[in-house]
């Protein structure tokens, strides 16, 4: 429900990155999130079809002020000459790396 | 009466917007602004007295900067309304108390201030501030409390000075003389060996790097040359002289400062921070010089901006930019230098890093014809004089530089840098220069550093990060785990068990020793094909890594039980990846959470012989560190839980006794909302116990460190000596700074083994090098 899904929100520590270059790794991402915090895992979007990355990410902090940061100062800078958008998400659940093809 | 309430809630709202507001840009002046107001709140004094006095109050601590403003207004209203005035101060004296007690230091020095500027508005009289400022100042001349203590009592009575001490002058001269002469004499008996831990440079060239409150002291004696006379305040008062002047004014009651207890954390001192003065500025407005007071008004006025934005890096740019008497100074300069400042605080930056280097972007971003030459010319002055700077400012310097340029498509004129070519690679130039590369290359990747890059730079740019796997490198054949490790990779893809990698690593000879028992210990053979085989086949990412380790993790505890065996798994990991500094970091972060290896092992690894050739690079600290913060956390998380508990307790002890009559104790629990179960005595208990052994595992990790650094820099120091050579190599300078940053980085957690350390390692007998170390991070809660 959507009472639900802002409750999710309001404590998540997971975050959506989007517009990342398709050839941005998971290793530029550990570099610049971790900036802002002990970074629990970062999950890669990746195309259905080719399993081949596609521009957004997961990043899942330990701690939800870790998150606040990172939507604070790290949300519209620049990672591999793109500027990056991070979103609170509800958490990554399986299946949802998938982007469309 | 509904109606009634919200009609009076309206008013209020409006009341307090009308408040908030005034100073703000407006169409007509802010005096006739003020005079307005003032009106307008004295017809409402009588409905919304209390309502009026909170709005003030709080305006006047949550916005120091517009402290003569309000002060003008509650100026206004006492000339109109006596006793309101009366009500005000009591509230506000109130407040300062409160904020003494409650170790709220900022909010007490803005109280100060705002008390003091009543003085200027005929509210308060000038006798009756005289005498608290006084009793403030014999505070610091108590016997048996901290230095830190009296330190802030004497800052805070020099601060306020810029706003009230051309009044006190004028009316008060002589008791005025006679509070600067005890200041003076409190000063002149201070210690300040903390001064050399918290400089940024050790040199004192072009710029000194003063004591914060020698420079604050410096400040006001030349302000008292020049007869209290300054130029940065503004002063709506003025104005309204002829009216202020005719009202009665309120003595201000005695005010004693709390006494000390154990339990207060009054602020650490520290070492103000300067990279520009009216030489590096082109023409234009003039940098105030160090010691007027008008750059410590900007400073601190442009740290209050941060402090207060920081949350929002967008405002925060806009309002330094837009700060108010931008055309009377070189503002892009000031900001830098208070942005640097803020960063290369020490201990620790206030803020996260990264805070300071996205309000960078932000500034560049908004003003692109200047900030960025500013910027660059900051960055120019700043490697120009990184031979001298603290080791900790340093990493800092490489991380903010690298980040920056991440953000700017990595373009820098490094043709301007190229004579750090010519120097020992140890040489802090070049230094920086390799370890910005490395850590642009984590934010990118290699075949971008290479590209921008002048060719001269070759030196200097990293090697592309990739796994060394010996057991497929040429000559592999003749290595004696070879079969072991072709095999075990068979295994793996074909998703053996933990148990089945055991057992193709069986028969794998123990290369050290010739007994038997030791074999089962450490067999470093065993460990060397399972860890390179292991971790090569996860190399391809982070993730494939971890999911590796997890997977077998199984194997990992059985092979290594001991230290030597997890130093061995160390060993390892650097054998394979020592290419790609960020993979060892996040490796040994992980192994460091899933506990295949202790944090003693990663101390005791990092001093290993086999490290000597990273010794000097960052990236080992990096690891020390988040080795020392994981330890930290884990003590830190058992403090918490075990206060936790027994808070809870004594909650339902205390409960269960307001109600012995009332036979059902869990309903009582649940109506408080505290829907946990009451701890047993067990289980504190058993915290206790973990928090002890915790405790015991951080102490014996800081013993390790700091041995370690003891042992290797008193050999180095003894070598020099009998080889007659200077001691003062780039090496030592690396090293001593390490141990420096150990100190400061986790001078809360170290604070609590002080004496331990005093009596174990940090002994008289030792070289005065190293004790000094000591001796400066001791002195800063002295």
């Amino acid at each position: 429900t959507r009472g639900e899904q802002e409750r999710l929100l309001l404590n998540s520590t997971t975050l959506y990155v989007g517009n990342l270059s398709f050839y941005t790794t998971e290793e530029q991402i550990y570099e610049l999130f971790a900036k802002c915090g002990d970074v629990k895992r970062v999950v890669m979007g990746l195309d259905k079809y080719k399993k081949t990355p596609c521009g957004f990410c997961f990043v899942e902090y330990y701690q939800r002020a870790d998150a606040e940061a990172c939507m604070r100062y790290i949300n519209g800078t620049r990672l591999d000459d793109r500027i990056i958008r991070t979103d609170w998400d509800a958490g990554f659940v399986e299946g949802r790396q998938y982007g469309r093809g | 009466k509904r109606r009634r309430v919200s009609e009076n809630q309206e008013i209020e709202d409006r009341l307090e917007s009308l408040i908030l507001r005034v100073g703000e840009k407006s169409t007509s002046s802010l005096e006739s602004n003020l005079e307005g107001l003032s009106s307008v709140l004295e017809a409402d004094l009588g409905s919304f007295r209390g309502k009026i006095l909170r709005i003030l109050t709080d305006c006047a601590m949550k916005m120091p900067e517009k402290c003569t403003i309000y002060t003008t207004l509650v100026g206004l209203l006492n000339a109109k309304n006596y006793n309101f005035g009366g009500e005000f101060v009591e509230y506000m004296v109130r407040n300062f108390k409160e904020a003494l007690k409650g170790c709220k230091w900022n909010a007490a020095r803005y109280s100060l201030r705002f008390l003091a500027d009543l003085v200027n508005c005929h509210v308060i009289s000038a006798a009756s501030l005289l005498q608290l400022l006084d009793n403030m100042v014999d505070a610091a001349k108590e016997d048996g409390v901290p230095q830190v203590r009296k330190d802030w009592y004497v800052y805070a009575v020099l601060s306020t000075l810029p706003w009230v001490g051309r009044e006190l002058y004028e009316k008060k001269e002589q008791a005025l003389e006679h509070l600067l002469v005890s200041i003076e004499v409190f000063l002149g008996k201070r210690h300040k060996k903390h001064h050399a831990a918290l400089r940024v440079w050790t040199s004192d060239t072009p710029h000194p790097q003063e004591e914060y409150l020698d420079c604050l002291w410096a400040q006001i004696r030349k302000l008292r040359q020049d007869n209290w006379a300054e130029k940065h305040i503004p002063r709506p008062y003025l104005a309204f002289d002829s009216i202020l002047c005719e009202a009665l004014q309120h003595n201000l009651p005695t005010i004693l400062p709390p006494p000390h207890h154990a339990s207060y954390q009054y602020p650490m001192p520290s070492v103000v921070f300067r990279m520009f003065d009216y030489t590096d500025c082109p023409e234009g407005p003039i940098l105030p010089g160090a010691h007027s007071i008008e750059r410590f008004l900007i400073e601190e006025h442009l740290h209050q901006i941060v402090e207060m934005h920081q949350l929002e890096r967008k405002d925060c740019a806009a309002h330094l930019l837009n700060f108010p008497y931008k055309e009377k100074i070189p503002l892009d300069y000031s900001i830098v230098e208070i942005i640097f400042a803020e960063l290369f605080h020490m201990p620790n930056p206030r803020l996260l890093e990264i805070v300071y280097g996205s309000i960078l972007i932000e500034l560049c971003r908004l003003q692109p014809s200047t900030m960025p030459q500013v910027l660059a010319q900051a960055t120019e002055i700043l490697f120009l004089r990184i031979d001298t700077m603290n080791t900790t400012c340093f990493d800092r310097f490489v991380n903010w530089f690298s980040y920056h340029l991440s953000n700017f498509q990595f373009r820098w004129s490094w043709d301007d840098w190229e004579s750090c070519l010519q120097l020992d690679p140890e040489h802090p130039k070049p230094k920086f220069v390799r370890e910005v590369l490395l850590k642009c290359l984590r934010l990118s990747y290699h075949q971008r550093v290479k590209d921008m890059m002048p060719e001269s730079y070759e030196p200097l740019i990293p090697v592309k990060p990739e796994p060394q796997y010996k057991y497929t490198a040429e000559g592999a054949g003749s290595l004696p785990g070879t079969a072991a490790a072709h095999q075990l990779v068979v295994s793996i893809r074909q998703k053996c068990t933990p148990e089945e990698v055991l057992n193709v690593l069986k028969d794998l000879p123990n290369p050290s020793t010739d007994d038997d028992d030791a074999d089962s210990r450490c067999n470093p053979l065993k460990i060397d094909v399972f860890v390179q085989t292991l971790l090569n086949l996860g190399a391809k990412s982070f993730s494939h890594s971890f999911a590796a380790i997890s997977k077998f993790h199984y194997v990992f505890k059985i092979l290594a039980e001991s230290e030597e065996a997890q130093i061995c798994i160390l060993r390892n990991m650097f054998e394979l990846w020592q290419t790609h500094q960020q993979m060892m970091c996040v490796l040994v972060d992980k192994m460091l959470k899933t506990q295949i290896v202790e944090c003693s092992a990663v101390a005791n690894w990092i001093f290993s012989k086999e490290m000597t050739g990273e010794f000097t690079k960052l990236y080992l600290w990096e690891i020390l560190h988040l080795t020392i913060r994981k330890m930290n956390k884990h003590v830190s998380r058992l403090t918490r839980e075990l206060a936790d508990a027994s808070e809870r307790i004594r909650r339902a002890e205390s409960d269960s006794d307001e109600s012995d009559d009332d036979a059902d104790g869990s309903n009582n629990n649940s109506r408080k909302g505290d829907d946990r179960e009451k701890p047993s005595e067990e289980m504190v208990v058993r915290m206790e116990e973990r928090l002890e052994t915790a405790q015991a595992d951080q102490k014996t990790l800081f013993l390790i460190i700091f041995q370690r650094f003891i042992m290797i820099l008193s050999e180095h120091l003894v070598r020099s000596d009998t080889d007659g050579k200077d001691f003062n190599t780039h090496w030592y300078k690396w090293t001593i700074g390490r141990l420096q940053q150990v100190f400061l980085a986790h001078h809360e957690q170290v604070q609590k083994y002080s004496s331990t350390l005093e009596t174990l390692l940090f002994t008289q007998d030792l070289d005065p090098h190293i004790l000094d170390v000591f001796h400066q991070f001791t002195s800063l809660r002295a």
